[in-house]
């Protein structure tokens, strides 16, 4: 090229990275804030001016892992509701989706307006009626309660993200799956899901990521025995004092699946984010 | 042009013209096999038998979408192992009839059959039929050889079974290199060639090929035309193939039926759908450039078209108005005739098209032999008796 052209291009390159590292460093900040007082001692954490060399720490870890405040019960109980909450809303979203987006029904559009509607309704508004409904059932502080909740709204966003998907496959693929004497069932399997698999990858991430990191209704309909992570960490938070070591490195460990999970689905993230499909759908991840 | 000219010769005429004889249905070895883009040489494998090649029956198949008619009644026969083109302009049903042939779309009255068989509310993968898709509508996700097992393995068949099947199918088109690969790094040609072996692997009675050769460059479309034709002949198996292609089909086809407006409006050969449309919609559709249509009166053994009077093989007692067509190889200059004017020439290397202007319409004639004209230079064309086509001017149905 030019060289004339070469300065202009220098310098967007140069505003591009500026933007992207402030960017970077907005996110990583609390993190790292976070990271470091995990590794600190309570003495540390409380110090002023904050100090940047000290000698870290295990303790903390120690403490929320193993000792009287553990949220490894927690950290379990996150695992359980967000597992159950994801596998059951592909199980029931995936054909649903299908449905949507290739057969024809009675009252198709009025059924994916009310699928969508259901987004629009604040969820505090729905907690009380929640309360009432699981108290009525026994299903107050249990994994079914939690779970059928989360389900409530992952299955709407999750029909509603994973419909486009099927509608990028192009309708004679499936044809001649038929023809091919797949019948609907093996077209299904054998044929449309290989090609939407990136968009359940997606919809698994963020179904799972919903649940793992959702808090409201964990708090009031749950309890004792079903007490995830994010709920737990308020443990550390008292009238008295609040533990900001301890809660840091449980805040690490609480982050640290979704991080994993996030970094090894990147490729599909970016993927599903770029097909189009997710248009600001990512309002409750 | 490709006027279909000795491709239909040898079988029988007519709608219920079925008989088709050996000699028709296995050619000698076409030249240009083993190009860069042929297929293995016939030899390379055998002739499968030709068992349970289907004959199909349309009767009185009507589709309606919403308020709007698709197709308003077809009937149709087609012959085992025929080679059966649906000829029309888009929109005109032509797609529409070959995907309820396949089971893809449901009639809204009328019935298809097949060996006799009502198969109207078949399943599609139950009618043992197979189909190339404009869009080859190959598995992405899957290789060139999973793509052509497909079909096999949904059946159950065994694996080295399949393994068998899927190579001496692929070796028929000359894919067998390709097997690894991935649809998508193929060419457009060597897709539509793996959509071809996965329709061929089966064994089906029912070839139907949507627009095949649409998405491919020009030069292999003449190329794939005359393998496709070839291969089709040594498999045996009946073929419905849809085109919007007028050379294509005079090309490929045993018999035509031509499209338009959701009705059949003529059935036959090449030969005779060209020697003979039977309305004036069918001879401006067929032929390259189409059929030169003018308004005229004709009375007694001639008709009179701007003032001019020529003569016609038919005879009238009454007068009549009509459109008279005359091809453009038919038209010759001539020193009386019809009054023309000359708009230009365009010349096509081994012959010429010459654009005139006979009664303020634009005629084109075709000769081989590119005569020197100057733009705006008045002439005269004529055409042998024989040669002009009459039909009635209200209707448009063929009259002589």
């Amino acid at each position: 090229m030019t060289t004339s052209a070469a300065p202009p291009r220098a310098a967007r390159a140069i505003a591009l990275y500026a933007i992207a590292g402030a960017g970077l460093a907005v996110w990583t900040f609390p993190v790292v804030w976070g990271l470091l007082t995990s590794f600190k001692t309570e003495r540390d954490v409380l110090a002023y001016p904050p100090v940047w060399i000290f000698t870290p720490t295990l303790a903390n870890y120690r403490d929320v892992l193993f000792g009287s405040a553990s949220i490894v019960p927690n950290l379990f109980s996150s695992l359980v509701v967000a597992t159950l909450a994801t596998a059951l809303t592909l199980v029931f979203a995936i054909p649903a989706a299908y449905a949507m987006a290739r057969l024809r029904f009675p009252a198709k559009k009025t059924t994916g307006f009310y699928v969508l509607a259901t987004q629009m309704l604040p969820p505090v508004g729905l907690i009380i009626p929640y309360y009432l409904v699981l108290q009525k059932i026994g299903g107050l502080d249990t994994y079914g309660g939690l779970v059928v909740i989360y389900l409530t709204f992952s299955l709407p966003f999750a029909i509603w993200l994973l419909v486009s998907y099927f509608e990028d496959v192009p309708v004679e693929m499936e044809e001649a799956a038929l023809l091919d004497r797949a019948g609907r069932v093996r077209a299904l399997w054998y044929v449309i899901l290989p090609q939407v698999k990136g968009g359940i990858a997606v919809t698994t991430i963020f179904v799972f990521l919903n649940a793992w990191n959702e808090f409201m209704f964990a708090v009031v309909l749950g309890g004792n025995r079903v007490r995830p992570v994010t709920v737990a960490m308020f443990n550390f938070i008292s009238v008295e004092q609040t533990q900001w070591a301890r809660l840091a490195a449980g805040a690490m460990l609480a982050m640290a699946p979704v991080i994993l999970l996030g970094l090894f689905a990147q490729r599909h993230i970016v993927k599903g984010l770029t097909v189009g499909a997710v248009k600001g759908g990512g309002r409750r991840a | 042009m490709s006027t279909g000219r000795g491709i239909g010769g040898g079988i029988g005429g007519g709608i219920d013209g079925l008989g088709l004889d050996d000699d028709d249905r296995f050619p000698r070895p076409l030249p240009f096999a083993d190009t860069d883009v042929g297929l293995a040489p016939a030899s390379a494998t055998p002739n499968p038998a030709k068992v349970g090649s289907a004959s199909v029956r349309i009767e009185g198949v009507v589709k309606r979408h919403g308020a709007t008619t698709v197709l308003h009644g077809v009937d149709l026969q087609i012959a085992p192992g025929e080679f059966f083109v649906l000829l029309g302009p888009s929109g005109s049903g032509k797609t529409t009839t070959l995907r309820i042939l396949a089971g893809l779309e449901a009639v809204s009255a009328g019935r298809v059959m097949m060996d006799g068989t009502d198969v109207t509310t078949r399943e599609p993968g139950a009618r043992d039929v197979a189909m190339v898709f404009q869009s080859y509508a190959l598995y992405p996700h899957m290789t060139v050889a999973q793509n052509i097992a497909f079909p096999l393995r949904m059946v159950g068949t065994p694996r080295e079974q399949v393994a068998r099947a899927v190579e001496s199918a692929a070796a028929r088109v000359g894919i067998g290199h390709l097997l690894e690969r991935t649809p998508g790094q193929l060419s457009g040609g060597q897709q539509q060639r793996v959509a071809l072996a996965r329709a061929i692997v089966r064994q089906p009675r029912l070839f139907l090929l949507d627009e095949p050769l649409s998405n491919l460059d020009a030069k292999l479309r003449l190329e794939t035309r005359l393998e496709l034709r070839r291969l089709q002949r040594s498999l045996g198996v009946t073929t419905v193939y849809v085109t919007h292609d007028q050379e294509e089909a005079m090309t490929l086809a045993d018999r035509i039926a031509v499209f338009m407006d959701g009705r059949i409006v003529q059935v036959g050969t090449p030969r005779q759908i060209f020697a003979r449309p039977l309305s004036v919609d069918v001879a401006a559709f067929i032929g390259t450039p189409p059929m030169n249509l003018l308004a005229g009166a004709w009375e007694g053994h001639a008709v009179t078209v701007g003032g001019s009077t020529v003569a016609v093989a038919a005879e009238t007692r009454t007068v009549r108005d009509v459109v008279v067509g005359i091809r453009p190889h038919d038209l010759r200059l001539a020193d009386g005739g019809l009054r023309a004017r000359v708009e230009g020439v365009e010349e096509l290397g081994d012959s010429a098209i010459v654009d005139l202007v006979v009664d303020e319409r634009l005629v084109k004639l075709k000769t081989d032999r590119p005569p020197v004209l100057r733009e705006g230079e008045p002439v005269f064309v004529a055409f042998a008796p024989e040669d002009a086509h009459l039909f009635d001017a209200e209707s448009g149905a063929r009259i002589a």
